[in-house]
């Protein structure tokens, strides 16, 4: 079975918005998951996007029992390291259960890796779930790092209340 | 006293040494290889990768030139649950300047552009050896997603980045 990757278009969000689901419900955090495709549509594809989104395609004969023939996705975009320079971040990277096994994930992670080196990037990151392990195998495979293990880095977040209570105290300008 | 501004490109002297600083506290100071001019590039020109917020200090009723003891770099990131999110990617503040209020004051100017560019949240990264970093932004709400929800960061080099961007199959 042959597949295609290609950049999304803007038509493609409500496919994309479909599987950002199906792998939120994979990360047990469906509940978290606030935006629509409307979303993805008015930041990936204006002026000054803030993503960039490649899918992978298999031809009608192959098409998923509901139909559908865009099977796996990878959400990307530009980050800076002060140490180094342009990296290059992927959110987002996932394949229908269905189709797994295929060469499509690793497909999709080659070509970010073929943009970030384009775009002159010294490193690709990702964040991946401690009991994912399968996954974490995938990228150890692949010769990714464990940064959190090896060094010690623990992500962090201010949002909703918190966000917030901290905009309230900003110096007036 | 002290004052926030924007970093303009005659910053880039400043910006650096604040990086270097920043990274020497991180025990990591080797690690630093970007220039003065790759930061110029990369911050001033068409398609800047990042932004940066500078904290300068003058003495009350002193003649000298403001000196430049803090800073913060961030850019927008994206998730694809909740939209638009600042991430704070270093942030600094020189020694002797630290428990005047100029770290907060950084912080909270961030987190009221977070909510004016329609931001979710603010995300950044901490080593967990650095307890007092990790204290001042748990004190302010932070939360710990490698700790609550099991994040861990992964990172490939250039030479993993090379071996897959060798030509794929389509």
């Amino acid at each position: 079975m042959t597949f295609k990757i290609r950049a999304a278009k803007q038509e493609d969000c409500k496919e994309i918005s479909r599987m950002i689901m199906e792998l939120a419900v994979y990360e047990k955090m469906q509940d978290q998951v606030k935006i629509s495709h409307k979303e993805l549509e008015r930041d990936g594809f204006c002026r000054n996007p803030c993503f960039e989104c490649l899918v992978a395609e298999v031809s009608e004969e192959h098409k998923s029992l509901q139909g559908y023939t865009v099977v796996g996705y990878t959400l990307y975009f530009y980050t800076y390291s002060t140490w180094m320079g342009p990296s290059v971040f992927m959110e987002d990277l996932y394949v229908m259960p269905e189709y797994r096994g295929k060469g499509i994930g690793q497909g999709l992670m080659s070509k970010v890796a073929q943009v970030g080196k384009e775009k002159q990037c010294i490193r690709l990151q990702l964040s991946v779930l401690d009991w994912n392990t399968r996954s974490l195998d995938f990228y150890i495979k692949k010769g990714a790092r464990d940064l959190t293990a090896s060094e010690g880095w623990h992500s962090l977040r201010f949002d909703g209340e918190a966000l917030d209570k901290l905009a309230a105290e900003a110096p007036k300008d | 006293m002290f004052k926030l501004r924007k970093a303009e490109p005659r910053d880039v002297p400043d910006i650096l040494r604040l990086i270097k600083e920043l990274a020497k506290y991180e025990e990591m100071e080797d690690r630093v290889l970007l220039t003065e001019k790759d930061l110029l590039d990369d911050g001033f020109g068409e398609h800047p990768f990042y932004q940066c917020i500078l904290a300068e200090w003058q003495e009350e009723q002193s003649n000298e030139e403001p000196k430049v003891i803090g800073f913060a770099m961030y850019y927008f990131t994206y998730d694809p649950w909740t939209g638009k999110l600042l991430y704070l990617e270093d942030f600094f503040v020189v020694e002797e300047f630290r428990g005047k209020g100029i770290g907060s004051g950084i912080l909270k100017l961030l987190s009221n552009l977070a909510m004016k560019t329609r931001c979710s949240s603010m995300h950044f990264i901490v080593a967990e050896d650095n307890r007092s970093s990790i204290e001042f932004y748990k004190r302010r709400g932070a939360e710990d997603l490698s700790k609550e929800e099991g994040w861990r960061l992964f990172g490939f080099d250039k030479d993993s980045i090379l071996k897959m961007a060798a030509p794929a199959a389509e």
